[in-house]
């Protein structure tokens, strides 16, 4: 039964973006990767209960390491894209090494410094990261260069990083990491090396958001100091709170949503996305702690007791 | 030395080291306004208001409108400088009192999300009101020029603002360590059972707070106007940099603030002189290590 | 000084530790041999619970030295006493609240066998029986599957007592393990603790209010009173001594708890 409805989604997933009108195959795309980057954050939020304001970071550092690496050093673009969680996990271990030993608020706060260093430095090193100017064309290989076959290459990459995601979530590492966000003082006393574990936490969070960030830079053609700054940061968390921390899939429905409404929002009336994006945070953090994929399993849950 | 002054060639410049250090004290006003009041309310409430640059744009909003508004009077400059932080202290408490007052007892980062999205909402009611053109502030005629100090030129409007610095200053000190509010603000930022202890209402204790610091952002960001081009990536400016200053200095602690403005002011004065390029990493990478050594700040308390 | 004992679990020496200007230990010796039942009992505010902290690594002390089967463990970390075989529950509740009972019990059997780095195994299938055989132990097979926050208070304190069991200790530190319990239960969960302790051989120190409880199963009981030990001996010993009946008994029989 359920690797029927997973079958079936694979098919749907295969069969779905020729039929599709090209500009939402690009649309596709762009969620998927948001669903990556979105579901690495929330290893952190929805199961490590660490809440970094700075995830942009990893991001960026994926985006850049892909770009520069196939810009200046030629590489070519798979290995640049398989360089690019690498360089982000590196990243996350030096960064995360500080920030982890603090907790709740200095946690978010330690790692959005550590974002704005990396957005100042990708901002002003010109000579490696072109500045403001960002690096262009960065475009992936010919026989990729379809938006067609970049969304299947996409999604082949990140549905293989969503199983991997998957499995640390319920494996025996997952369980020690969930083990410390309900009670990090217990999880000591039956023998986690608490800062250890969220450390490797944090690195795997990063490592992903890497990959993201890498695929976005072939996707986008370009990359920007902006893919480092505070909004960047804050897209996952809006999209993981919009979907439902607590939920492995709720990040990936919250992409779905969100890029579905800033395509036709922003599109119309982009003025109004920011007003409509802060506008749901705050209706969701006030009314709807869940997400609205927990309000809907709610609902589920209700009506399956009810009978 | 000689190879120091080579590299910095301003440092035999007497009068632009004081010229440089007196427009560090101003810089330091305006980020000690909007610090102190997101210390205060993250003291009492125990929420980062990231809003809070947010309600400085708006302060600084309000006074061009004011101007447009007010008749062309000597007078009509103080009049707005006053009303304007009184437009977001009201704004503070209507976003106390509908949003934040739901969620103190939930898990500090929604709070920190909420305060988040405020920034995104106020941003674009901001776009919507005054449109996305930047705009300025005309200084009150008396202060339009600008003075020789030591021989070097000095915008004489900066000189109320440092005029205007002791008198905040004081008059914050005095409410807090010589006024039963202030006797319980300390008393709430240092242990927040023994408000209930002295019966204290804690939740309009609270929405004081919130209203307080919200016309302090207001009044810094009024008082700024006239200096800057008064433009919608205000917010995020002020915020980074106020955010730097609270962290720095301690969040919830007052003396904090202060030592922390003047020092971060100062910094930012000099650091375009000395690494222009780099002004910005180092108050980053400053704020990194006071982190990880002290968390609490340099003059904030640990947390129990 | 200290001439560490190798029959003994655990023995403290001159232990101190002090909040500001309270006194909590002031110097503490204790010495608990093998296969022990001992109580730690003392006035609320005798420093108790402080002493368990040091103990387990969770504070660190002023002075003083503690060792654990024949080893100095001074400032060793929990998760490495653990290892050690040094387990303890909590005065307040201590669980993972929204796991379920299972994954309570499964998590901790992971973390001793130290398969908690492991990144790709389906977790679920991993200790499922050992976790059943110890949720059995405290009577917590029906609830196996429920999380464990909604639990009634007594099952919540039965599943910390299988948290800390998951670990095999040698030695069991119980934090007032009736607290806020039902007088039936007390007896019933402290006959049960006392009951694995013969099974698994461990040796059990534990705190308690209750004075029915602690002379029903206690074989040694040491008296605390404003941090240092007041007397210390056979439950017998201990009610006929006269500073423990003025400052402590005495003085209990007018209060509430
Ligand atoms: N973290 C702390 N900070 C300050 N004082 C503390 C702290 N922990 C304990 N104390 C003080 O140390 C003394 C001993 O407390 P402790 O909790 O060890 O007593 P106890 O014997 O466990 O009491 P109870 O029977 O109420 O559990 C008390 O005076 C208490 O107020
Ligand atoms: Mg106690």
């Amino acid at each position: 039964m359920r690797v029927a409805r997973w079958l079936v989604a694979i098919a749907i997933l295969l069969i779905l973006p020729p039929l599709l009108p090209s500009f939402l195959v690009v649309v596709m795309t762009e969620i998927a990767i948001v669903a990556l980057f979105a579901t690495a954050f929330n290893l952190l939020m929805g199961f490590g209960g660490m809440v970094s304001f700075g995830h942009a970071a990893y991001f960026a550092l994926g985006a850049y390491a892909a770009a520069i690496l196939v810009k200046q050093a030629a590489w070519p673009m798979l290995l640049g894209l398989a360089a690019a969680p690498f360089a982000a996990a590196a990243g996350a271990l030096f960064f995360g090494f500080f920030i982890v030993r603090l907790t709740h608020t200095y946690f978010a706060m330690l790692s959005l410094a550590f974002a704005q260093i990396v957005f100042t430095v990708v901002f002003k090193w010109k000579a490696l990261t072109g500045g403001d100017d960002g690096l262009l064309n960065v475009w992936p290989p010919a026989w990729l260069k379809s938006p067609l076959a970049y969304c299947y290459f996409t999604l082949v990459v990140v549905g293989l990083a969503m199983l991997a995601l998957h499995a640390i979530v319920d494996s025996p590492f997952g369980y020690a990491l969930r083990a410390i966000r309900e009670n990090p003082r217990r999880a000591r006393f039956i023998g986690v090396n608490v800062r250890r574990h969220q450390l490797q936490a944090f690195v795997l969070s990063g490592f992903f958001s890497g990959l993201a960030g890498g695929l976005f830079a072939f996707f986008n053609g370009s990359v920007f100091p902006d893919f480092a700054y505070l909004n960047k940061s804050f897209e996952p968390l809006v999209v993981a709170l919009l979907g439902g921390v607590q939920s492995f899939f709720g990040p990936l429905a919250g992409a779905v949503g969100f890029k579905i409404l800033e395509t036709y929002i922003a599109r119309q009336w982009p003025i109004y996305w920011p007003l409509f994006l802060g506008a749901a945070v705050v209706f969701v953090v006030v009314a709807l702690p869940q997400g609205f994929v927990g309000l809907l399993q709610r609902r589920a849950w209700r009506t399956r007791t009810a009978r | 030395m000689d190879f120091v002054t080579s590299l910095f060639p301003w440092i035999t410049n007497g009068p632009l080291i004081v010229v440089q250090v007196m427009s560090g004290l101003s810089v330091a006003m305006f980020l000690f306004l909007v610090s102190v009041g997101m210390s205060l309310i993250f003291g009492v409430t125990r929420i980062v208001n990231l809003a809070h640059g947010s309600f400085y744009m708006v302060g600084a909003y309000l006074m061009v409108t004011l101007a447009e508004m007010l008749p062309d009077h000597p007078l009509a400059f103080w009049l707005a400088l006053l009303v304007a932080p009184l437009g977001v202290g009201l704004l503070g408490g209507v976003i106390e009192v509908t949003l934040l007052r739901r969620i103190y007892h939930r898990e500090p980062l929604l709070q920190l999300i909420l305060t988040f999205g405020l920034i995104l909402v106020i941003g674009t009611l901001v776009l919507l009101v005054w449109g996305p053109d930047n705009k300025s502030v005309a200084r009150p005629e008396a202060l339009a020029g600008s003075v020789k100090i030591l021989g070097q030129p000095f915008p004489s409007y900066y000189l109320l603002v440092l005029a205007l610095a002791p008198i905040v200053a004081v008059g914050l000190w005095v409410i807090f360590y010589r006024t039963r509010w202030g006797m319980l603000i300390r008393a709430a930022t240092v242990d927040r059972e023994m408000l209930g202890a002295l019966g204290v209402d804690v939740a309009t204790l609270y929405t004081q707070v919130f209203v307080f610091g919200s016309l302090l952002a207001g009044f810094g960001g009024a008082l700024s106007a006239p200096t800057v081009a008064v433009a919608l990536g205000m917010d995020g400016d002020v915020l980074t940099t106020a955010f730097v200053v609270v962290v720095i200095g301690g969040l919830g602690s007052f003396a904090g603030s202060f030592v922390s403005a003047l020092l971060v002011g100062e910094l930012q004065s000099f650091g375009i002189l000395v690494f222009p390029a780099v002004s910005i990493v180092l108050l980053f990478a400053i704020m990194a290590v006071v982190l990880i050594v002290r968390p609490w700040g340099l003059l904030g308390h640990p947390e129990e | 000084m200290a001439d560490p004992d190798g029959s003994l679990v655990l023995q403290v020496v001159g232990l101190r530790k002090h909040f500001g200007g309270v006194q909590a230990v002031n110097g503490v010796d204790l010495a608990v041999a093998e296969g022990e039942l001992r109580a730690i009992i003392g006035p609320n505010g005798a420093g108790k619970t402080t002493l368990f902290n040091l103990i387990s690594g969770d504070l660190a002390y002023d002075s003083g030295q503690i060792y654990f089967r024949g080893e100095e463990i001074n400032g060793l970390p929990p998760p490495e006493l653990c290892r050690r075989g040094l387990a303890r529950t909590f005065q307040i509740t201590s669980i993972f609240r929204r796991l379920s009972t299972l994954e309570n019990v499964q998590t901790a059997l992971l973390t001793h066998h130290r398969r908690h780095h492991n990144l790709f195994r389906p977790a679920r299938r991993l200790y499922r029986d050992e976790a059943m055989v110890l949720l059995d132990r405290v009577g917590l097979v029906d609830q196996a599957p429920k999380p464990s926050g909604i639990l009634p208070h007594g099952d919540q304190r039965r599943l910390e007592l299988a948290l800390a069991l998951a670990s095999e200790p040698q030695l069991l530190m119980l934090d007032e393990p009736t607290a806020g319990m039902a007088p039936r239960e007390r007896h019933e969960i402290m006959a049960l603790a006392a009951g694995i302790a013969t099974d698994a051989r461990l040796t059990i120190v534990f705190t308690e209010h209750d004075m029915d409880v602690v002379f029903a199963v206690a074989r040694r009981i040491t008296v605390l009173h404003q941090g240092a030990v007041l007397a210390e001996g056979t439950p017998l010993e201990v009610r006929g001594h006269p500073e423990v009946q003025r400052v402590y008994l005495g003085q209990r029989r007018g209060t509430a708890r």
